[in-house]
C-alpha cells in the first residue's frame, strides 16, 4: 500500500455510534483515527430560510440516497428503502432528535416470547443505564421527569420541548381515555449548550437543524472529539477491513476526492457504518480465511433487519392547532400499549407518538398520508379546513427479527468509488401487520376521545406501501449470547475476531417499539468504555471470549 | 466580475438553480393560467398570477445543459415544450374550457400533471403575499412565517397542561418481573 498510518483504534463510520465512540475513547487518551465517507455538513446548507424548503425534502434533503444520489452516497437495491444519511453526523444529520429509551423488558424478549429470531439481549437495562445517563449529558437531552410509565431518567439538560396546542389536544385525548401519556425526550437543546443554540421551536426537524440544537454528532460529540486530537479523515470510503493471523489490523480507504488508496493500521477495528453499511463492509471484506464475509462463520452478518413496524395517522380537527410550530416528529408518547399482550393476537407492543405537520404547502399536498387538497373550485375550502388544524399519531411497533429480512451484497451495481452495493430485503412478519392493525384503531380512539375529528387519513400498515420506511435500521449484526445466535458478544467484539467491535445500530439485539438512537449510543459508550479499560486485554486475545469468561470492566 | 451561477456538481443546488430555467413570455402565461385554474383566488387569497408563481417554478426545473435528476424531474425543454402544447388558445379560453383541459391532462398524464399540480402548490404557498393572506384570513395560521428560521415560533408556543401531566397514570415491567407467555394460539409453531 503507497501510504499508511497507524493508531490505536480505528472507527470507521463518523455517526451516531461512530462519533460518541470516538469521544469517549480520546477523552480516555487513546489514538483515535476515524474514516468517514461523507464530509461536514456547513449549516447555510439547511433549507430552513429558503421559499423552497418545503420542497427540498424532495431533493436535497431528500431522507433517501437512491433518490439525492449525492458522491457520499451509494445506492441501495431490493425491496425496502432504507434512510440513510453519509457524512460526519451519520443519519443524525438528518434525525429528528427523538430520543426515548427501551423499557427493562425489551431486553428479555427471548425469555418472554421467543417467537421467530428473537433472543434475550446479553445485557440489562440496569446494565446500560449508567451509559444512556453519560450520552444523555452529552448530547443535551430536552427531559420533563416523572414519567410513571418509565424506569426513573436523571434531569434533563434542559426542559422538555414545549408540546404547543397539538401536544395540549393530543394529552387532553389520552388523559380522557385513562392511557399512559408523556412529553417526549428529545435530543434538542431547550436551553444553549457549547455554542449549540437552543430550539426555536420552528417545526422543521427533519432537514437537520442550522441552529444545531438537535444533537447531530457533528455538533454534539465531533468537536469534542476533535480537540482530544482524534484523526478524523473525511470522503474517505472504507473498501476493506484487513486481517492478519485471525486479528484486525486496519483497513484500506479510497479517497473520494483523489481515488488514492490508503490503509489506516490499528490495534482495534470499531466498525460503525450503521446497519445496511456495516454488514455491507463485512460482506466485502471476504478475504482468506473468511471466505464468506469477515465476521460471518456462522452465516449471520446481514440478517435479523429490523425498521419498526409503521403507521402513520393524520387527524384534521375543528379547532387550530398550529403543528407548523415546535419539534416535529416526537410532541408526546403514549406507551399504554407498550407490552405484551397475548390476547390480542399478537407479541410485542407499540408506542403511539404524536408529531406535527410542516408548513402550508406539505398540508396542501397531503401532509404525512397523501390527503391532496382538491385543484380548483374546492381547493380553497379544503385547506382553510386542513391547515395547522392537524395532529400526527403514529404507530410505531416492534417488529420481529426475522432472520431472512437481511442485506447482501449486490454485485450487479456500484457506488461511485466503484464497490459493490447493498441489497436489502424486508418482509413485514404476520405478528407485525396484525400489531400495526391493532394499533391504528387504538390512535384512532385516542384522536376521537381529543375529538371532534373532521377527517383522516393513513398510510396504511408498513408506512407507505409494503415494507416500512427504513428511519430505524436496526439489527444486521446483533449482539447476543453464543457464537450461535449473534455477531457480537456482549462487549460488542465479533465472536471471530477478538479486536473487531461492532457499535452501532446493527448491534441492536431487538428493537423494542422506540426509536433507537438514545440506545445504540449507550451501547457505543459502554463498549468505549470497554475498550479502553480492557485494551491489553483485547488487544492480546487471539480468540473472542465468552460472555461469562469475558472479563468485566 | 463574480460569477454568481450555483453549478450542481453532482448534487441538487439548494434553493434552486440561478440563473433558473428560461421561459418565454407566451409560456409564463400558459403557467400562471394553468395555475390561476389549479388555485383559484378569492377569498381574501390572491391569484397565482398576482404572486409570482413562475418564479419560484423556474428555479427548480433543470435549465438547459443539466439533466433532470432530481424533483421535479423536469428539463427546461420539455417544460417549454409542454406549455407551448397549450399555447395561447388555453390563454384565451374560459375558466370552464380551461377546467376541462386540465381534467383531460390529469387524466392522460397523470404523472406531468401531478408534478405540475405540486409545483404550483409548492409555489403559491411559499409566496409572501399568500403567507400574509393566511395570516390575516385564518386562524389557525395567525402566527405562521415565510421559513421556519430564522425566527422560529418560541414567542408563540404553548407549554404543556400541568394539570393534566399531574394525573398521567402509567407502569412497566421490571427485568426481574419478566416471564414466559403463552404465544398466541395462531402464533404457535
Ligand atoms: C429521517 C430520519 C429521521 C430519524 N429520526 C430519528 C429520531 O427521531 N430518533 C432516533 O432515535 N433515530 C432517528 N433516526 C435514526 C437515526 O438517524 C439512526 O438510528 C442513527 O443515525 C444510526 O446510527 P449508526 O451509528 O448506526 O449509523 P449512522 O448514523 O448512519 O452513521 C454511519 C456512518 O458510517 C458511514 N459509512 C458507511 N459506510 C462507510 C464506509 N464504507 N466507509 C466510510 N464510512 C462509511 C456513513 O457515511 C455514515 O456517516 C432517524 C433517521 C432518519 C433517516
Amino acid at each position: 500500500m503507497a501510504t499508511h498510518s497507524e493508531t490505536d483504534v480505528l472507527v470507521i463510520g463518523a455517526g451516531a455510534g461512530g462519533a460518541a465512540m470516538s469521544k469517549r475513547l480520546s477523552d480516555g487518551g487513546v489514538k483515535v483515527t476515524c474514516l468517514e465517507q461523507g464530509d461536514w455538513l456547513h449549516p447555510m446548507n439547511h433549507p430552513h430560510m429558503y421559499d423552497g424548503w418545503e420542497l427540498e425534502r424532495l431533493r436535497t434533503w431528500s431522507w433517501h440516497p437512491n433518490v439525492r444520489m449525492f458522491p457520499e452516497d451509494y445506492p441501495t437495491t431490493g425491496n425496502a428503502a432504507p434512510m440513510m444519511m453519509n457524512g460526519v453526523g451519520g443519519s443524525t444529520l438528518h434525525y429528528a432528535g427523538a430520543w426515548p429509551r427501551f423499557k427493562p423488558v425489551d431486553f428479555r424478549k427471548g425469555t418472554e416470547h421467543g417467537l421467530e429470531g428473537t433472543i434475550d439481549w446479553p445485557i440489562s437495562y440496569e446494565d446500560l443505564e449508567p451509559f444512556y445517563a453519560i450520552n444523555d449529558a452529552e448530547i443535551g437531552v430536552a427531559r420533563r421527569v416523572g414519567d410513571p410509565g418509565n424506569p426513573p431518567r436523571p434531569e434533563g439538560w434542559g426542559p422538555a420541548s414545549r408540546g404547543g396546542k397539538v401536544g395540549r389536544k393530543m394529552g387532553r385525548g389520552f388523559d380522557e381515555l385513562g392511557w399512559h401519556w408523556w412529553p417526549a425526550d428529545n435530543a434538542i437543546l431547550t436551553r444553549e449548550k457549547n455554542n449549540r443554540m437552543a430550539c426555536n421551536d420552528c417545526g422543521f426537524c427533519l432537514g437537520g437543524c442550522p441552529r444545531h440544537a438537535i444533537a447531530s454528532t457533528d455538533v454534539s460529540y465531533w468537536p469534542k472529539a476533535l480537540a482530544n486530537g482524534v484523526d478524523l479523515r473525511v470522503n474517505a470510503r472504507v473498501e476493506t477491513i484487513t486481517t492478519a493471523n485471525g486479528r484486525a489490523t486496519g483497513a484500506v480507504y479510497i479517497d473520494r476526492t483523489t481515488g488514492a488508496r490508503s490503509e489506516v493500521r490499528a490495534k482495534i477495528v470499531v466498525l460503525a457504518a450503521n446497519s445496511i453499511g456495516t454488514p455491507r463492509l463485512l460482506l466485502l471484506s471476504a478475504q482468506k480465511g473468511y471466505p464468506d464475509g469477515l465476521a460471518n462463520s456462522n452465516g449471520l452478518v446481514g440478517t435479523h433487519l429490523m425498521f419498526h413496524s409503521w403507521s402513520f395517522e393524520d387527524y384534521w380537527f375543528d379547532e387550530p392547532l398550529e403543528g407548523f410550530k415546535g419539534p416535529e416528529p416526537a410532541v408526546l408518547y403514549s406507551q399504554e400499549f407498550y407490552d405484551t399482550d397475548p390476547s390480542r393476537g399478537f407479541v410485542n407492543g407499540f408506542s403511539l407518538q404524536v408529531g406535527t405537520a410542516l408548513g402550508a404547502a406539505n398540508s396542501a399536498l397531503g401532509t404525512n398520508t397523501g390527503k391532496i387538497a382538491p385543484w380548483g373550485a374546492g381547493h380553497r375550502e379544503f385547506f382553510n379546513k386542513h391547515f395547522a388544524h392537524h395532529a400526527l399519531v403514529y404507530v410505531q411497533g416492534e417488529d420481529l427479527p426475522v432472520r431472512t429480512n437481511r442485506v447482501t451484497i449486490d454485485p450487479a451495481v456500484v457506488d461511485s468509488s466503484g464497490l459493490p452495493v447493498p441489497h436489502v430485503h424486508y418482509d413485514l412478519h404476520e405478528n407485525d401487520r396484525r400489531l400495526i392493525t391493532w394499533g391504528q384503531e387504538r390512535a384512532r380512539e385516542a384522536a376521537e376521545a381529543a375529538g371532534p375529528v373532521i377527517d383522516m387519513a393513513t398510510t396504511g400498515i408498513g408506512g407507505v406501501g409494503g415494507p416500512p420506511p427504513g428511519w430505524h435500521i436496526m439489527g444486521t449484526c446483533r449482539m447476543g449470547n453464543t457464537p450461535e445466535d449473534s455477531v457480537t458478544n456482549k462487549w460488542n467484539q465479533t465472536w471471530d475476531v477478538p479486536n473487531l467491535f461492532i457499535t452501532d445500530a446493527s448491534s441492536l439485539t431487538t428493537g423494542a417499539a422506540v426509536n433507537p438512537t438514545s440506545t445504540l449510543q449507550a451501547v457505543s459508550v459502554r463498549a468505549a468504555e470497554y475498550i479502553k479499560r480492557r485494551f491489553a486485554d483485547i488487544t492480546s486475545q487471539t480468540k473472542t471470549p465468552s460472555n461469562a469468561d469475558a472479563p468485566d470492566f | 466580475m463574480i460569477d454568481v451561477t450555483i453549478r450542481s456538481g453532482s448534487k441538487p443546488p439548494l434553493g434552486g438553480w440561478l440563473p433558473p430555467a428560461a421561459l418565454s413570455a407566451p409560456q409564463a402565461d400558459v403557467l400562471n393560467a394553468i395555475a390561476d385554474e389549479l388555485i383559484p383566488g378569492g377569498e381574501g387569497f390572491p391569484p397565482p398570477s398576482g404572486v409570482n408563481v413562475v418564479g419560484f417554478i423556474v428555479r427548480y426545473v433543470a435549465p438547459s445543459g443539466q439533466e433532470a435528476k432530481w424533483y421535479p424531474f423536469l428539463t427546461e425543454a420539455e417544460f417549454a415544450r409542454r406549455l407551448d402544447e397549450l399555447g395561447s388558445a388555453f390563454v384565451s379560453a374560459s375558466s370552464a374550457e380551461r377546467v376541462q383541459v386540465l381534467i383531460g391532462l390529469e387524466r392522460d398524464d397523470a404523472e406531468f400533471f401531478g408534478r405540475l399540480r405540486d409545483m404550483v402548490y409548492y409555489a403559491y404557498y411559499s409566496r409572501p403575499e399568500v403567507v400574509a393572506a393566511i395570516n390575516r384570513n385564518l386562524e389557525a395560521g395567525r402566527d405562521y412565517r415565510n421559513s421556519p428560521q430564522p425566527y422560529g415560533y418560541t414567542d408563540v408556543m404553548d407549554d404543556w397542561d400541568d394539570d393534566l401531566l399531574s394525573r398521567v397514570k402509567g407502569t412497566y415491567t421490571r427485568t426481574e418481573d419478566v416471564v414466559r407467555l403463552p404465544l398466541p394460539e395462531n402464533l404457535r409453531p
